[in-house]
């Protein structure tokens, strides 16, 4: 499946997603949450898929992002949406720190680092009085713009296309010059240090756009919720953000997307499902891995091209 | 430190993160692979034990090898089914590192779903009658700990260093490649390591679960746990996860008695990164002769 075909079908998945969603109050929130898990997803998907560095501490981000929206609030009295255009930054910081002080380890080490990372930051946030300590932060006024309070609808559909347009760019970036390279340098770095790029330098900058953008995740959920604690963002929450990628589909950003999609709809939305949702989805990882390891995406791309191959051929007499 | 109380946890935590070390050493030095299910195996041994026992009436021997055979299931199936045909299509660490993640997921999500997320009583197939050792109260499960870890730590390195099969699994460990060549047995050597390792961790498991009790939320700390006392300890000689494991037990006791539980999750990471940064092959590395 061609990459405009995929950017042309996952746009014309969101916005029917948010006509479904319509004024439906359960499902707008049931959306943001699909929304909040894609940003996250999509964070991931840079570092992770396109320069194969598998940093866990996405949680800690998307905290960032939560917590600068609610403590911006709670405690400098900003509007939230200034809370939104600070977390990005923020965030971006404390993954190039992280990144900096663990540059030599990769793989299982780098993992556990990052993992063991993650599970402090939060218990950190759950120990401080700016936080609101275990119990968050909670009442934070309405997302408002110089007084103009959209509707649920025009926060679902703003965090829409927020969504649709950084999934839009990461497919232009990871097509782009620099997207050849950082994919380049998770292949043969060694290659791509000796023609004079910096691996180091790549995957510091991977780390911070990841990082920036899962952070706008755990933001959205904060605005739309009103709220937030440590475990809003819990070790689940990694996993199943390293996980939608895999089952969207790696060949393409809009595979994070569809994979958060898959994901929310299996553990939240289907009622015959319910607690099982999550063991649904890892062991559906499981048998992507194994026997799809090009995701749903990859495997309609192959359903799609078998199909064209069955096709009579115009212009040939048989 | 003088609190006589405070080192026999030392000597109960470290045989726990020692043996959960050892379970990873075997993969690794047969397979060439950090498991990362381990913690969630020992988890599912435990806590199906004390399902078994509670629920139903069995007793603790029966439920214990029950768990003991089902973690070794668990260990073959995870090589057959998922690591061994994600490693063969040769796409490097990360595919196979998310597969044993999603393994890890799927063994918490399915103690859950049929068992119940709530904490259970430890059911340990061997336990003591409390005694007082100078000043100290040892528990029931301290001894049984401290001799299965003397137990599987002697059984371990006489297997690897003077058994055939042992000498095998570490040439196959050092360089699969060659091993390949030569022709040696390495898909059975792996399976006998993925093997090795669920009994170890089924064991460790069952055995400290009987101090403290167990639930699915239990695996992720312990995989977590397992693998820096491997990585602190080294991979050098079979007692090394011991050594880690050691350490890793005196961080967890008495970093927590002086300065507060909080800031053992801190100092964590910071021992992690130092040793993965500084120290990476731990504090025994191997020795290769040349």
């Amino acid at each position: 499946m061609s990459a405009r075909i995929q950017s042309a079908a996952g746009i014309l998945g969101l916005a029917l997603l948010v006509l479904w969603a319509g004024e439906d109050l359960y499902r707008s929130s049931l959306l943001i949450t699909m929304l909040t898990y894609a940003l996250i997803a999509l964070g991931m998907y840079v570092p992770f898929v396109l320069a194969g560095s598998l940093s866990l501490s996405y949680s800690a981000y998307a905290a960032t992002g939560g917590y600068a929206v609610a403590i911006g609030s709670a405690h400098a009295g900003w509007p939230l949406w200034l809370g939104m255009l600070v977390a990005p930054p923020v965030a971006a910081v404390i993954a190039v720190v992280l990144g900096a002080a663990t540059m030599r380890l990769s793989g299982f080490y780098l993992g556990a680092v990052t993992l063991l990372f993650a599970e402090a930051f939060i218990q950190l946030l759950g120990n401080l009085d700016i936080t609101g300590g275990p119990s968050g932060i909670i009442g934070l006024p309405l997302l408002s713009f110089g007084g103009w309070e959209p509707s649920p609808f025009q926060v679902v559909l703003m965090a829409t296309v927020l969504t649709g347009l950084l999934a839009f760019a990461l497919d232009r970036l990871r097509r782009s010059p620099w997207g050849v390279v950082v994919r380049a340098s998770r292949e043969v770095p060694i290659a791509v240090d000796t023609a004079g790029v910096s691996v180091s330098l790549l995957n510091l900058v991977a780390l911070g756009v990841g990082a920036a953008i899962a952070s706008l995740g755990g933001a959205l959920f904060t605005a739309y919720v009103g709220a937030v604690n440590p475990e809003t963002f819990s070790v689940n929450v990694i996993f199943l953000a390293v996980f939608m990628p895999l089952i969207g589909g790696i060949g393409s950003p809009w595979g994070a997307v569809l994979g958060a999609v898959i994901v929310v709809d299996l553990t939240l939305n289907v009622d015959a499902l319910s607690s099982s949702g999550t063991l649904l989805v890892s062991l559906s990882v499981l048998v992507i891995l194994v026997l799809f390891p090009r995701g749903v995406l990859g495997f309609a791309g192959t359903l799609a091209r078998s199909g064209t191959a069955l096709l009579p051929k115009r212009g040939v007499r048989t | 430190m003088t609190n006589p109380q405070l080192w026999i946890a030392v000597v109960e935590n470290g045989c726990f993160f020692a043996l959960l070390g050892l379970a990873f050493y075997f993969n690794l030095t047969g397979a060439g692979f950090f498991n990362f299910a381990i913690g969630a195996i020992a988890m599912a041994s435990a806590f199906v034990g004390s399902w078994l026992v509670t629920e139903h009436g069995l007793s603790r021997p029966v439920a214990g090898l029950v768990g003991v055979l089902g973690a070794v299931a668990i260990g073959v199936v995870m090589e057959l089914a998922v690591v061994r045909p994600v490693q063969a299509r040769g796409e490097g660490e990360l595919s196979a590192l998310v597969a044993v993640g999603a393994s890890l997921f799927a063994i918490i999500q399915l103690c859950g779903l049929f068992l119940g997320h709530e904490a259970r009583p430890g059911q340990p197939v061997w336990t003591t009658s409390p005694f007082s050792l100078g000043s100290a109260r040892i528990s029931s499960t301290v001894v049984p700990l401290v001799v299965i870890t003397a137990v599987l730590f002697t059984a371990a390195y006489v297997a690897l260093r003077h058994t055939r099969l042992g000498r095998l699994t570490r040439a196959i460990g050092n360089d699969t490649e060659a091993a390949r060549v030569l022709g040696l047995p390495i898909n059975t050597a792996r399976l006998l390591s993925f093997a090795a390792a669920g009994l170890i961790a089924a064991l460790a498991g069952i055995t400290f679960a009987g101090r403290s009790g167990v639930s699915p939320d239990n695996a992720l700390h312990w995989t977590i746990t397992g693998f820096l006392a491997l990585v602190i300890g080294g991979t050098g000689t079979v007692w090394a996860p011991l050594l880690g494991g050691a350490l890793l037990a005196l961080a967890n006791v008495f970093i927590p008695f002086y300065f507060g539980g909080d800031v053992l999750a801190y100092g964590l990471v910071v021992v992690a990164m130092l040793f993965f940064a500084f120290r990476p092959e731990g504090v025994f590395a191997p020795r290769v002769r040349v």
